[in-house]
């Protein structure tokens, strides 16, 4: 069994209409018309997939976290309450775009697994295709035009998410975190750092071309991961009983555990899959779903909606937890220590 | 999907930050540990970020992103860092969307694409840090005037012409500064 070196990707590409202020500094009706006329743009025939359209303003809280857990929408633009935003989602979820939150277009695409490139090549498309229609706020100098002149250049952020658990136990990864700073890189934990589950991203998108900013992310991806992997034979060399209790652990609670908060879960998916990259465990109900894969549908409105009909307006309610605990269980039942 | 932002990134840091352990150094590097659930934000000088690094064990994490203070110890923010913009910069604005500078410093937002003119000196110092001058490199707009290519490419080529002044390989350099000359009278002559 192979496991991949990036556990996700996912690329932003952030855009200006040329001539229009930036949304915070933008009246209402003036954004309104923005968003009117992009739609009509992503209404237009000459795309491959179609794009469909949400009515931010009226989604529960629910619909929103979705998005945003199935990687199609920043918590950013989710947390933001500015006029005239619009949202839509391009196919079957390949790409999405915000408008009107920090910025006026934010084009973003995710993908499980290293597919950074596709991604890119992907978003790429589209924005060209916006761009026969529209006009971009453009400067030799500066690059794509932003609200915030920090992310102004390509106006393309990266990000590789990477399962690092061994390097966060250990402490290790504030040295990473360190090398990867002086690069320009930035260090982030996905779900609060539970799992050991992290994204790497370029901080600045100004001075480099977008292609050789993936490279380097995939490059220095590819470094970590390795690091993480010989942490994770040496924990097993030199505390062999430790690492096996805390992998074992992980598994009987997983299996009887009757009420289970995200992070806890994250956690323990995060030991099993250790456990079985290091030969220590089986888990059959995991051979046909990536840790990421599961971790992501363990999440709050993706319980909500998957297995409650999406019966409550509120994510932190008791019943999610035992819906969780629930899956947990069903996906574990058949996972064995290996002697 | 995508990491929360840390709202720390933002712009609107005060400028005099130093090192919470040392007290000496500019603070270049925000620590993030997360202990038993527990968030703490720590801003450190490179060479105690280091050593908190290597001290960190047990059950923490300990994320680092590069502060903006970095850019902010250099930065026109920082009033005793030298005179990077002049002393009237607070009085100026936006006449197309009315941001000030002090809006810019709070928010580290502008409001349009005008205000990368009038607020080039202070951006140049908040975004180059000191460091060797960046330009954008990467994909243009296909509808952007010729001009646009034309100031993009010469600035390409002035890079290049620098590095290879710096390597001592004059005979290349010659040859892209007589195409920076061929494209300053294109540029001059205006768009054809």
């Amino acid at each position: 069994m192979t496991f991949p070196v990036i556990t996700a990707s996912a690329v932003g590409l952030t855009r200006n209409v040329s001539g229009r202020r930036f949304p915070h500094a933008e009246d209402a009706p003036a954004l309104e018309e923005l968003r009117t006329e992009i739609v009509e743009v992503l209404g237009g025939d000459s795309w491959e997939h179609s794009w469909q359209v949400y009515d931010v303003e009226s989604m529960t809280t629910v619909q929103i976290d979705h998005l945003v857990e199935r990687g199609l929408m920043t918590p950013t633009f989710a947390d933001c309450a500015g006029m005239g935003r619009g949202f839509a989602v391009y196919g079957e979820g390949q790409a999405s775009l915000e408008i009107n939150g920090d910025d006026h277009i934010r084009l973003l695409g995710f993908r499980p697994g290293g597919q950074l490139a596709f991604v890119w090549s992907l978003l790429n498309r589209l924005d060209d295709r916006l761009e026969t229609v529209l006009s971009y706020g453009f400067d030799p100098r500066w690059g794509y035009l932003t609200a915030r002149p920090k992310l102004a250049g390509s106006g393309m952020r990266a990000y590789a998410t990477l399962h690092l658990p061994a390097l966060t136990l250990t402490g290790r990864l504030a040295g990473t975190a360190v090398e990867l700073a002086r690069l320009g890189l930035g260090l982030a934990g996905l779900w609060g750092g539970a799992g050991g589950v992290v994204q790497v991203s370029n901080l600045r998108p100004l001075g480099k071309p977008e292609t050789e900013i993936l490279q380097q992310i995939g490059d220095i991806s590819r470094g970590i991961v390795e690091k993480e992997r010989s942490v994770r034979k040496m924990l097993l060399r030199d505390n062999p009983i430790q690492t096996r209790d805390q992998i074992g652990r992980a598994l009987g609670t997983a299996q009887h555990a009757w009420t289970m908060s995200f992070h806890e879960a994250v956690n323990l998916i995060s030991a099993a899959q250790v456990g079985m990259e290091l030969g220590l465990v089986e888990v059959p109900g995991m051979a046909a779903e990536s840790a990421f894969g599961l971790m992501s549908r363990l999440q709050s409105a993706h319980i909500v909606t998957d297995h409650m009909d999406g019966r409550t307006g509120c994510l932190e309610s008791p019943e999610i937890d035992e819906h969780r605990a629930r899956v947990l269980r069903e996906v574990f039942a058949g996972a064995w220590v290996r002697p | 999907m995508f990491a929360d932002e840390s709202p720390d990134w933002n712009f609107d840091l005060s400028g005099s930050v130093t090192c919470e352990v040392c007290g000496d150094e500019p603070a270049t590097m925000h620590l993030l540990k997360v202990v038993d659930g527990i968030v703490s934000h720590t801003h450190l000088c490179p060479g105690c970020a280091e050593e908190a690094a290597e001290q960190t064990d047990g059950l923490a994490l300990v994320l680092a992103v590069p502060s903006v203070l970095r850019n902010l110890g250099r930065s026109p923010v920082a009033k005793e860092s030298g005179p990077v913009v002049p002393s009237d910069a607070d009085d100026r604005f936006c006449a197309v969307c009315g941001t000030t500078l002090s809006d810019v410093r709070e928010s580290g937002l502008v409001g349009c694409a005008n205000c990368y003119q009038v607020f080039a000196e202070y951006l140049e110092a908040l975004v180059e840090a000191g460091a060797e001058p960046k330009e954008h490199l990467g994909k243009m707009p296909q509808r952007g005037p010729e001009t646009d290519i034309l100031r993009h490419e010469i600035m390409r080529l002035e890079r290049m012409l620098r590095e290879l002044v710096a390597c001592e390989r004059f005979e290349e350099a010659a040859g892209v500064r007589d195409r920076l000359a061929e494209l300053g009278e294109r540029l001059e002559g205006g768009p054809e």
